[in-house]
């Protein structure tokens, strides 16, 4: 949903920020550069340590240089080193930058925010006299206060194995689907391509996490692709098979997209959520089902749009089950609610269930659903949406 | 990762900015109630920081001295939404209403994770005398919510009438609100935000802007003109004519409704003006169309504009002064068996007609009045009006005002009871 680039582009920065913590399991930073704003719900009730940073031609001496774990403010001042004008926070091999501090002319001051993780540091700061100065983090490795709520661990460990199987499955889906291109059946590739979607349309804001796999494996002409070459993914062959006709060229990007599909299911397998992701996805997928669904803007070429639009709202559902028991206690009224709306989207997709259904999908073609009746699923979803909006603060507060 | 300023930050800067004659954009939309009263300020337009009370016997929006913005919303319930819905979304908007005619914003936000409770783009706008009046639509009486018994007996879809070619996507709707301030982005921001606090209960009908007051409501304010280039409402019923109010806006023993009493009906008619066409009319054409001067807005019998017009009075080839189809002969009172409404209307503009490439554009005429018979009666009449070849009613809806709120009270709370 975030393809278009604006709207959620915060949103979506503070998704990748965290989950590329989990994929490189040994990295020590949690929280996301961003200076003035925590990275992860649980760091809102750490301590806060402060370390001073001055810059000196002679270098960058933090004080302390030694600290527990957690969440840390490096307050950086420029004294008067013409020489030197940034410090950055380094992994202990200087391999990666972890936060840093730049343009600081003498007289400046800036800091950045960080949570910490026990280990060692190196703070560096080009043009000193010397440029590596030791910072050691001690203590026990803090965890996200949600990793100590059984029932929010609980729906986190649930969430992560519902997206590897439904990536698992979309690359499977997507493997039979390329096997009736391959096969030159046309009838069959119709009936297997939403088939092979709905799989991704549950997981659809976990994949945004890597941008250019989205883009790859789901974008659409015009959003965000602007360039033949790179219009490449499911709705490339969606337009070759309903709008030009013609399976030429289908297999060689039927194979490009499986492999695609096989390096998200890679980077899915080794990722980790919280809470706060699973809460804004769920949201992130109704806003998707309200816009381009019931614009019919996302298959545009095939008319299969409703089994897609069901397919995001069962992701955004999965997540409130998965929050159920947490949610219970948190807020009972806000789930009655979230119930009730879902409900009522359900009824109004129910009356466009057939069997077996264009494309054998199990509903109406979509061009076939008016706009007095769009309007009516799209003021259902817009509340629904409404309603999911409020989750993110349960779940992080 | 907080998009721009955070709405905490500015109030913090606000308060701490103190709570004393702290003039400045920062403090600006949170100032809150700049004077209390609006009458001294009858001549509108600048009193930026004024906030018009919004508790007192009727809705405030009616008799208030015209705003120059308007930002009107229908809406219609949603498919299972319930009479209890209904009553609580009633609620919730009093509660957001008195909050932002105030100054204040919907709500303040302390929880970071949390959609902000106000959408935002008001803060730092002063509150610009917004008020924010709501009726009910027929529909609403319907079997749905339980309230068939409460409906008023005047309240019903208007009558086919002369010159209209209604677009259904301009008409009706179950609820209306009606935002007006001295800035267009207020004035938006309040439908904005009731619509958002009823999502789930209530869906958008339609919604129009008006960009220029079109009539003078109290005694003191300047006659605007409307895109025919004509000074509008020059002799509409000014607030201070209490007799008048009671006689002809307000609703009182006759209605059958109790709940109904110091309220209002609001008809809004959504009035497309042929502009090209009506530019192309040579000047003396448009004097006689509408019946007035176009500059001094005197009267073709003589005058100044606020002198009575002589419907009696003859020219020097024998005619009528003002032609016998003349607007304003066919719309006075005095062609009408005395009847009179509260007109409280906008210029609009849609943009382009797309299909003719034309300007799309013209009268949101709003009016207020104790019965909608009177709106009708006067419609009626224009049937022969001159200025119908350069104007098309296209929108159309009718809606019972509840009357004003004492603090404590809610709207629906004497409808549902």
């Amino acid at each position: 949903m975030n393809m278009d680039g604006n709207g959620s582009g915060h949103r979506a920065h503070r998704r990748s920020a965290s989950a590329g913590v989990a994929v490189a399991a040994t990295l020590v930073l949690l929280a996301s550069a961003c200076s003035s704003s925590p990275g992860s719900p649980g760091a809102t009730t750490a301590r806060t340590t402060t370390v001073t940073i001055d810059l000196t031609p002679e270098g960058c001496a933090p004080r302390p240089a030694k600290i527990t774990a957690g969440q840390v403010q490096f307050n950086v001042t420029n004294t008067g080193a013409s020489a030197v004008s940034e410090a950055e926070l380094r992994t202990s091999d200087l391999a990666k930058i972890l936060g840093e501090q730049e343009n600081l002319t003498p007289g400046l001051s800036g800091g950045f925010a960080l949570d910490l993780q026990p280990g060692s540091y190196k703070i560096n700061c080009p043009g000193a006299a010397q440029q590596h100065w030791a910072f050691t983090v001690t203590g026990k490795a803090a965890g996200p206060s949600w990793a100590s709520n059984p029932q929010l661990a609980a729906a986190v460990a649930s969430y992560s194995g519902y997206v590897d199987q439904n990536t698992a499955r979309l690359v499977t889906h997507t493997q039979a689907f390329c096997r009736a291109i391959g096969a030159g059946d046309m009838s069959q590739a119709e009936v297997l391509y939403p088939k092979a979607r709905i799989y991704y349309e549950r997981i659809e804001p976990v994949a945004e996490i890597w941008g250019s796999l989205d883009t790859e494996i789901d974008g659409r002409w015009e959003n965000p692709v602007t360039v033949a070459s790179q219009f490449i993914g499911f709705h490339k062959i969606e337009q070759l098979i309903w709008a030009d006709n013609t399976l030429a060229g289908a297999p060689q990007l039927c194979a490009g997209l499986v492999s695609h599909e096989q390096q998200l299911l890679a980077l899915v397998r080794s990722a980790q959520y919280n809470p706060l992701e699973m809460a804004s996805g769920a949201t992130d997928l109704i806003n998707e089902a309200a816009t381009s669904k019931i614009t019919g803007e996302e298959e545009r070429y095939s008319n299969t749009d409703l089994p897609v639009f069901q397919a995001n709202v069962d992701g955004a559902m999965e997540v409130v089950s998965l929050l159920q028991p947490y949610l219970q206690h948190q807020d009972a009224s806000l789930l009655t609610q979230i119930r009730e709306r879902d409900a009522a989207v359900a009824a109004l997709l129910a009356r466009y269930h057939a069997s077996p259904g264009y494309d054998d999908t199990g509903y109406v073609e979509y061009s076939t659903v008016l706009d007095p009746q769009r309007r009516q699923l799209s003021a259902a979803v817009n509340a629904l949406a409404e309603s999911l909006s409020q989750l993110s603060v349960q779940v992080s507060s | 990762m907080q998009p721009g300023p955070s709405r905490r930050r500015l109030l913090a800067g606000a308060g701490a900015a103190g709570a004393g004659a702290v003039a400045g954009g920062l403090a600006g939309y949170f100032a809150g109630p700049g004077g209390g009263g609006v009458t001294s300020h009858a001549g509108a337009g600048g009193d930026s920081d004024q906030a018009v009370p919004f508790y007192g016997p009727h809705q405030a929006g009616i008799a208030t001295p015209a705003q120059d913005r308007l930002a009107f919303g229908t809406l219609n319930a949603v498919a299972g939404a319930t009479r209890g819905d209904v009553r609580d979304l009633l609620r919730a908007w009093t509660t957001g209403a008195a909050r932002m005619t105030a100054g204040h914003l919907v709500g303040e936000d302390v929880r970071p994770y949390a959609p902000p409770v106000d959408t935002g783009e008001a803060v730092g706008s002063p509150v610009s005398r917004l008020t924010i009046t709501i009726g009910y639509g027929p529909s609403l009486f319907d079997h749905r919510f339980g309230l068939a018994g409460r409906k008023p007996s005047a309240l019903a879809p208007l009558p086919p009438l002369p010159n209209e070619n209604l677009d259904p996507d301009y008409t009706g709707g179950d609820l209306a609100i009606q935002a007006c301030s001295d800035d267009p982005l207020v004035a938006f921001h309040a439908v904005r935000n009731l619509a958002r606090i009823g999502m789930g209960v209530v869906e958008h009908n339609w919604m129009e802007l008006g960009f220029g007051r079109t009539s003078t409501t109290t005694a003191g304010q300047q006659t605007p003109r409307n895109l025919l280039g004509f000074k509008d409402g020059t002799r509409n019923i000014k607030a201070e004519q209490a007799s008048l109010m009671n006689r002809y806006v307000w609703a009182g023993q006759e209605t059958g409704q109790p709940w109904l009493r110091g309220g209002s009906y609001l008809v809004a008619r959504k009035i497309r003006i042929f502009v090209e066409n009506w530019d192309r009319d040579y000047l003396q054409d448009q004097q006689d169309t509408i019946g007035r001067a176009k500059v001094s807005g005197a009267p073709l019998s003589g005058g100044t504009e606020f002198t009575p017009p002589d419907f009696a009075a003859t020219g020097g080839d024998g005619q009528p002064a003002i032609p016998v189809h003349a607007h304003i002969r066919l719309a006075s009172f005095e062609h009408n068996g005395g009847t009179r409404i509260l007109r409280r209307g906008y210029s609009f503009t849609d943009g382009i007609d797309p299909q003719a490439g034309t300007l799309l554009g013209g009268l949101f005429f709003i009016a207020f009045m104790k019965d909608p018979a009177q709106f009708i009666r006067l419609q009626q009449s224009l049937a022969d009006d001159a200025l119908n070849e350069y104007i098309q009613h296209t929108g159309s809806a009718v809606f019972a005002c509840p009357p004003g709120l004492h603090p404590g009270q809610s709207w629906g709370d004497t409808l549902f009871t």
